[in-house]
């Protein structure tokens, strides 16, 4: 069976989270984000550098652990990334935000540099969770599999981390140059309106 | 030999009072820590102690995951404070200069010295005597309190370089000496 194409998981990312405050991996995975959902206020895009998304996305989900209607932070993090700062994982074990939702793209490389190999093929993503006292992990290589698991990382309380097979298929999508205060600055404005109830802003 | 000893006891004593004092002044809701024998007292205060009442008080397991944690807290609207030891200061470079910096996101940090006088330990100061050097490099805002700097003021001047990350949307780092010099 082919492996699902990072683009496509993308759009059912954003379908099942469309308001929820979201931080993107840099490389092609924000690239194809903006390119499948459109520039978002509620999403951050981590410009640079790899191992730091999970790390800002358990700062944003425990500094809004509080926030109304069970709404999830949501992380879109690629392997390479992770394994670079993995240490993220007992401390998000220990802290246990249940706001937090944890989306590893697994495509075995560094694809954005080359496609160099990570070292993911020898590690059970889910097993670490599990062992650093995470709420629930589950991975997923179908569509079926990916669409019911998004449901069930929605509903769960976390923090919970979904292993994403994908393959290393890429789009065509351009460069992105924004400034990134300019990202902090949405994405903040955006939290302060949403939680003011002036409602979410996304198109 | 004994006086000596009393008398840096006693500095430290009075010091790592004067940091918890400040670091009280900014009213974190986190705290963000890494091991540290010189910052014994202060962590003590906020793991175990009365400054860990109402507040989020964690470790760390390196400096940048705790800078990047903090930009995030931040980006939330929280109020964490980082404390941390200067030879930390080479890992953190990175997460620094790419998240807070570039965001624009402020972001506290205690940073206690080691390797100068009163040192304990050969090999620290080849990394923690560059300290003052690499900041600069790397263009980071610090401040130091040490001998120089009356022990009054040290706790408002640790609130006043909280403020001044805030007023300018950056990193500030204080670098403060609890060993004599």
């Amino acid at each position: 069976m082919p492996r699902m194409q990072r683009a496509a998981v993308l759009t059912d990312i954003d379908a099942e989270f469309p308001d929820s405050p979201m931080v993107l991996t840099l490389g092609g995975t924000a690239r194809e984000m903006l390119t499948v959902a459109g520039r978002k206020p509620n999403h951050l895009v981590n410009l640079d550098a790899m191992g730091q998304t999970v790390s800002i996305g358990l700062g944003i989900a425990v500094g809004l652990r509080g926030r109304p209607h069970g709404e999830k932070t949501v992380v879109v993090e690629g392997d390479g990334s992770l394994i670079m700062g993995m240490s993220v994982m007992s401390t998000i074990g220990l802290l246990g935000p249940q706001n937090l939702v944890v989306l590893v793209l697994d495509n075995g490389v560094y694809l954005a540099t080359g496609g160099q190999p990570t070292a993911s093929s020898s590690l059970d993503m889910c097993a670490l969770a599990m062992a650093c006292s995470w709420s629930g992990a589950r991975s997923v290589s179908t569509r079926d599999e990916l669409l019911e698991s998004l449901h069930w990382a929605a509903a769960e309380p976390g923090p919970t981390l979904l292993h994403v097979i994908v393959s290393t298929e890429q789009i065509a999508t351009d460069y992105f140059l924004e400034d990134p205060v300019i990202l902090a600055r949405d994405f903040r404005g955006w939290l302060q309106n949403s939680e003011a109830g002036v409602g979410v802003s996304t198109p | 030999m004994r006086a000596e000893a009393e008398r840096l006891a006693a500095v430290l004593d009075d010091r790592s009072r004067a940091v918890i004092d400040g670091v009280e002044a900014i009213d974190p809701d986190f705290v963000i820590h890494l091991a540290s024998s010189t910052l014994k007292q202060v962590l003590h205060h906020f793991i175990d102690g009365d400054g860990g009442r109402g507040r989020v008080v964690f470790a760390m397991p390196r400096e940048e995951e705790g800078v990047v944690v903090a930009a995030g807290l931040e980006i939330a609207g929280r109020r964490p404070v980082l404390i941390f030891q200067d030879n930390g200061i080479g890992n953190l470079l990175t997460a620094l200069l790419t998240v807070p910096a570039a965001y624009h996101i402020p972001l506290f940090g205690i940073v206690c010295r080691r390797g100068g006088l009163g040192e304990y330990n050969s090999m620290i100061h080849t990394i923690s005597e560059r300290s003052e050097a690499l900041l600069d490099a790397a263009n980071v805002r610090w401040f130091q309190l040490d001998a120089r700097i009356p022990i009054e003021l040290w706790a408002p001047e640790i609130h006043r370089a909280w403020t001044f990350s805030r007023t300018t949307h950056r990193p500030v780092l204080v670098l403060v000496n609890l060993m004599g010099g």
